[in-house]
């Protein structure tokens, strides 16, 4: 129980043998998917199942270049589209809004604190409808604005919540000295305090475009012309589709997976301390 | 234009920082919570989408919609895939944590890498567990057969009680990395030498953690559990691609049903009220949770 206590040599293998192992049991379902999207179809099916591909077969990657029937690399730009633009707008406008927060006093503020909070429960299912209407009266569906509008609404109130403790953890006293210096609350805002928090940023930023990178509700509903959908409305598509092509399934899975794998290798500390919400320490 | 120039002098300068962002989620949230309400008490429909009027029929939706037998059905469900969603994320979480928690060499590399199952998107997670449920080349039935579990390949996904098993067991996946790092960083939080103290005064493992950890955990626990059941309630990707709802109706969540309502359907007010439905409960939730944790929100 004790966390200080050395352990001794023969606990610390046992444990990291434990670890290993559960490990291998968490990652499995991405091991198995990346293998089965490697096999010939006929592989897939032979009982019992192979563990590694016994031949490399990489046609479910090609195929999805040639086909017209559904881009899969098309989607990923469509998704990468959408989830940028929706992280630049959560980014933009949360971290004006957690400084605010962090360092001013002024009426209202735990009320906004609160309707962040709030929003941030919400289930996406509330606004789908009234919002699928509205973008409708606008014009707006089956546009990449529905969907990007649409994302961040999720990223805004988490992005807030995260940077506002950024922004309280930096000493009061620079922002005298930075006011003395001639600075005025915007270029104060922009010029010392946003570089100070920007681990914070980074944060936000990261965790902005994977709500919207993961999202499949807004995007399959406001979207209904194929080739504009993103990677998962397309996913799904597919899988009403071509139900049981796991080649393809899988390989289409593993393709929507490697951004997120990229910014998890990279980012990890981020990560963390994001989902810790904002208790970051170095 | 010198009084606004003086409002704005001092620390009134936060509204302008802080309005953008509660603007924007006035116009796209705020609204739609506002009109989705509108919406569930007239009659909108594919017909009457259109039409400048709306007819008004009150609480008429409510009525119809309690009286019909899907939507007390999904409410069942819904409750049932979180309490059992919650109660193996969270003990498996805290094993974990617990785990990890020891000092050994490989620690904190594997207790980063098990975050990533949460980071997946949700369609692609319910892609891989309907691959491994299928009932002809699912290794799930693979392996049972070969442990002499189950003599024929069980149809997962089409049968009412295992689909429901299913769901369950995709989403305990995404949810044990949450509970996880979570419960780990309050553990954090414990000083050393409580723990010290309490072998010095001879307790055995077993009451150090239910007389030390657990109660030292007490916030931790609680805000985990209401977090895990906010987040889990709602759940939608998972249930739409691994079954939506089916079959007859044996996984519809009030999410997917609410999403059939409205767009396979076309009936949008019957979606609104089935959404707000979902709202309310969750709504409630919430503030149980911002009325235990709101005074340390507060103070900071």
């Amino acid at each position: 129980m004790s966390a200080n206590k050395k352990l001794s040599k023969k606990n610390n293998i046992i444990l990291c043998v434990l670890s290993v192992i559960l490990l291998a049991i968490m990652f499995f379902p991405l091991y198995w998917t990346v293998v089965t999207s490697l096999k010939y179809e006929q592989e897939i099916f032979r009982t019992p199942p192979t563990f590694f591909p016994s031949k490399i077969n990489t046609a479910s990657y090609v195929a999805q270049l040639q086909s017209g029937d559904f881009n899969m690399f098309r989607a990923f730009g469509n998704s990468t589209l959408i989830s940028l633009s929706s992280m630049l707008i959560a980014v933009i406008l949360s971290v004006p809004a957690s400084y605010a927060i962090a360092r001013f006093r002024f009426k209202g503020k735990k009320l906004c604190v609160l309707i962040f909070l709030i929003t941030q429960m919400l289930p996406v299912s509330v606004i789908l409808t009234p919002m699928f209407i509205i973008f409708r009266n606008m014009g707006l569906l089956n546009s990449y604005f529905s969907p990007i509008l649409a994302d961040a609404t999720i990223g805004i109130p988490f992005s807030v919540l995260i940077l506002k403790d950024y922004f309280a953890s930096i000493p009061k006293e620079l922002d005298d000295a930075s006011r003395i210096d001639g600075c005025n609350y915007f270029s104060s805002f922009l010029r010392v305090f946003t570089p100070i928090a920007f681990p914070g940023v980074i944060v936000c930023a990261v965790f902005s475009f994977l709500y919207a990178w993961g999202d499949l509700a807004y995007g399959m509903t406001f979207i209904q012309i194929q080739p504009m959908r993103p990677i998962t409305a397309g996913i799904f598509n597919f899988m009403g589709q071509y139900g049981t092509k796991w080649s393809y399934l899988t390989a289409f899975a593993v393709v929507t997976i490697i951004p997120v794998a990229l910014i998890f290798i990279f980012m990890q500390k981020y990560i963390i301390s994001g989902l810790t919400s904002g208790d970051v320490k170095g | 234009m010198t009084y606004i120039k003086k409002f704005f002098k001092n620390d009134n300068v936060g509204y302008i920082f802080v309005f953008p962002a509660l603007i924007y989620m006035a116009v796209f949230v705020g609204y739609p919570i506002i009109s989705n309400i509108i919406l569930s008490l007239q009659d909108v429909t594919v017909r009457t989408i259109n039409s400048p009027v709306k007819p008004f029929v009150g609480l008429n939706n409510y009525v119809e919609l309690f009286m019909d037998n899907v939507l007390r059905t999904s409410i069942i469900n819904t409750l049932i895939f979180t309490v059992f969603c919650l109660i193996f994320q969270f003990s498996i979480g805290f094993a974990l944590a617990l785990l990890f928690n020891k000092k050994f060499s490989f620690a904190k590399p594997i207790r980063g890498l098990l975050m990533m199952p949460w980071m997946i998107p949700i369609t692609v997670t319910a892609l891989m567990f309907k691959f491994m449920f299928s009932s002809n080349v699912g290794i799930i039935n693979f392996i049972l057969k070969s442990l002499h579990i189950i003599r024929q390949p069980v149809d997962w996904l089409t049968q009412p009680g295992t689909a429901m098993a299913a769901l369950i067991i995709a989403n305990i996946w995404i949810g044990i990395p949450f509970n996880m790092i979570l419960i780990a960083t309050g553990l954090t939080t414990i000083p050393d030498d409580i723990y010290e103290s309490s072998s010095i005064d001879g307790a055995n493992k077993i009451q150090t953690f239910f007389r030390i950890t657990v109660p030292m955990l007490k916030s931790t626990i609680a805000s985990v559990l209401i977090l895990g059941f906010i987040y889990t309630f709602k759940v939608f990707d998972l249930v739409y691609v691994m079954t939506n709802g089916g079959p007859v109706n044996s996984t519809q969540t009030l999410s997917t049903y609410s999403y059939k309502l409205s767009f396979d359907l076309f009936r949008y007010s019957h979606g609104a009220t089935v959404a707000n439905v979902l709202f309310v409960i969750l709504f409630i939730v919430s503030l149980l949770y911002l009325k235990i944790f709101y005074a340390e929100e507060g103070s900071k």
